[in-house]
C-alpha cells in the first residue's frame, strides 16, 4: 500500500505542532486553574508533595484530578492541547467537582525515581500504586491521571495514558466516573 | 478439535483482513450490547443459522469488564454463568471474542459438569476500541451471549516481560486455603509465557517478533477432565485462568499445556481437604 505525501506529512505536522505548543506551554491550560506542584529533589529522586492539594480539596469539598505530565512528552502536549481547545465545554465540569493538580515532571523521571508525599509519608511510585490497588503499578506512563478523594483514595481505576479520553464526551465520562 | 482449530484459523484471518481495512484514528463509541461487522462475520462462520439469546432477563451468562482498563495488553474480564453445572443441563462450551483484534477468537473452552459452576476470569489483549463477547453454549444446544464495549488500545503490540525466558512454560496451579469437600471451589492456573502476538516490533532488528503463544490448556482433577481450552494470542502474556471445580477427597489438580512450538508443559497441585 502506498501512502500519499499528505498521509505521511499530516501526522508529522501534528507531532511538530504538539511539540511546538509543548515547548511554549508544557502545562495544563490556565483556564483549568490547576494547582501546580513542582518536584522537590533532583533527577535521581523527585518527590511531589500532594498534601497541600489534599488539604485544599478537603476544605473545598472537592475531589482531586491529579495530572502527571512531563515537559518533554509529546503525548502530554497532545492532551493539554485537547484540554485547551475544549476549555469552554470542559472547565465548568472540572470546576464543579475537582481540584485540578498539575504535577510537572520529565520523562527521565521513571518509576524508581518518582516519589509522592501523601499523608506525611514519602512513597515511591510503585509502592503508592500497589497501596492504592492501582493496576498501573506495572508501568509508569506519561501522562497519567489519578482521580482521588480528599483522603487520597482512588475514585476509580484509570487507564494508562490519556488516549482514551481525548474527546469531550469521553473526558466527561471520566469526570463522571463512568466505569 | 482439528476442525475447530481450522475454523479458528479462518476466523483469525478474517479478523486480520478487517483490521487492515479498518479506518485509522477516530474514537468510535458504541453501546455494550451493539453488534459490529466483525462480530456478524464471526457469527456467520461459527454459528450459522443458529439463534443466540441476548435478552437480559433470559441470559444465562454475564460478561464483566471495565469500560477502560489500565492496559490494553492486560484487560481483566470475568464470565459469570447463571446456570449451575448439572449433568442434565450445563454450559458445554464458552467462547471469548474480541471483535476488533487481529485474531478475534480469544478462547474456546470445552467444559464438563465436574467444574460445578462455569465462571471464569482471565486477562485479554484488546488492540483497539472493541466489544468483548462471551457466547455460552448449553448442553441442550442453546446459545447465550453477553458483551461489553471496551475503550483501550495497543494490546497486541505491547511488549511482554522477557526477563526470564528460562521460566517459559512454568505452570502454576493455586487453590485457596481451607478447602471444603463437595463445595464449588475457585482455583487458578497461570502459565508463564510471553504469548507473543506477532505484532510487536523488535527495536534492534526492526522485525516483528513471530507469534508464539499457548494454544491449548487442559485441566483435570484426579484424572477426570474439568475443561479443555483452545487459546489464542488475544489472551494476555502469562495466560491465567480462574476456574471452578468440586474437590471430593484430596487428590491432584493437573494442567497440561501446549504452545505453538509444540512444547508441552505440565503443572500439578495436591488438593488437601480439611
Amino acid at each position: 500500500m502506498k501512502l500519499g505525501a499528505s498521509a505521511v506529512m499530516a501526522p508529522l505536522a501534528v507531532l511538530i505542532a504538539a511539540l511546538a505548543w509543548g515547548s511554549a506551554q508544557a502545562a495544563l491550560p490556565a483556564a483549568y486553574a490547576a494547582m501546580v506542584v513542582e518536584p522537590a529533589g533532583g533527577s535521581d529522586r523527585a518527590e511531589f508533595d500532594l498534601d497541600a492539594a489534599l488539604l485544599r480539596a478537603r476544605n473545598e469539598n472537592k475531589s482531586l484530578y491529579v495530572y502527571l505530565g512531563a515537559r518533554d512528552c509529546p503525548f502530554c502536549r497532545r492532551y493539554e492541547a485537547f484540554l485547551a481547545k475544549n476549555a469552554v465545554a470542559l472547565v465548568p465540569h472540572f470546576q464543579a467537582r475537582y481540584l485540578v493538580v498539575d504535577l510537572r515532571s520529565a520523562l527521565l523521571l521513571q518509576a524508581p525515581k518518582l516519589f509522592f508525599r501523601v499523608g506525611g509519608r514519602s512513597l515511591n511510585y510503585s509502592d503508592w500504586m500497589r497501596e492504592m490497588g492501582d493496576e498501573r503499578v506495572r508501568q509508569l506512563v506519561y501522562p497519567s491521571v489519578w482521580l482521588l478523594d480528599g483522603q487520597a483514595r482512588p475514585l476509580m481505576q484509570m487507564p494508562a495514558g490519556t488516549g482514551t479520553f481525548e474527546t469531550v464526551e469521553e473526558q466527561l465520562e471520566i469526570l463522571r466516573l463512568v466505569q | 478439535m482439528k476442525h475447530l482449530r481450522r475454523t479458528l484459523l479462518i476466523t483469525a484471518l478474517l479478523g486480520t483482513c478487517s483490521a487492515a481495512l479498518a479506518a485509522p484514528g477516530g474514537l468510535p463509541n458504541a453501546a455494550h450490547g451493539d453488534s459490529s461487522p466483525e462480530w456478524e462475520r464471526l457469527r456467520a462462520k461459527l454459528f450459522p443459522g443458529r439463534s443466540i439469546e441476548t435478552t437480559p432477563g433470559r441470559l444465562q451468562v454475564q460478561m464483566v469488564a471495565p469500560l477502560r482498563a489500565a492496559y490494553g495488553a492486560s484487560v481483566p474480564i470475568k464470565v459469570v454463568s447463571k446456570l449451575p453445572q448439572r449433568p442434565e443441563l450445563f454450559v458445554q462450551r464458552v467462547y471469548l471474542f474480541v471483535d476488533k483484534n487481529p485474531s478475534p477468537v480469544a478462547a474456546v473452552i470445552e467444559l464438563t459438569p465436574a467444574i460445578g459452576q462455569a465462571d471464569f476470569e482471565t486477562r485479554l489483549r484488546v488492540d483497539e476500541y472493541s466489544h468483548v463477547r462471551v457466547v455460552s453454549e448449553l448442553s441442550n444446544g442453546e446459545l447465550h451471549m453477553d458483551s461489553r464495549y471496551l475503550k483501550t488500545s495497543g494490546g497486541c503490540s505491547a511488549p511482554p516481560n522477557r526477563e526470564s525466558p528460562e521460566l517459559i512454560g512454568k505452570t502454576v496451579l493455586q487453590l485457596p486455603e481451607g478447602l471444603k469437600p463437595n463445595a464449588v471451589t475457585a482455583a487458578q492456573v497461570t502459565v508463564l509465557h510471553p504469548n507473543d502476538t506477532g505484532f510487536e516490533l523488535n527495536n534492534q532488528t526492526v522485525m516483528f517478533i513471530p507469534p508464539y503463544f499457548v494454544r491449548s490448556l487442559k485441566l483435570s482433577y484426579n484424572g477426570q477432565p474439568l475443561l479443555s481450552a483452545e487459546l489464542d494470542f488475544s489472551v494476555s502474556e502469562n495466560p491465567m485462568l480462574r476456574f471452578n471445580f468440586v474437590p471430593r477427597a484430596g487428590g491432584e489438580l493437573r494442567a497440561d499445556v501446549e504452545d505453538t512450538k509444540d512444547r508441552q508443559y505440565v503443572g500439578r497441585l495436591a488438593v488437601g481437604i480439611e
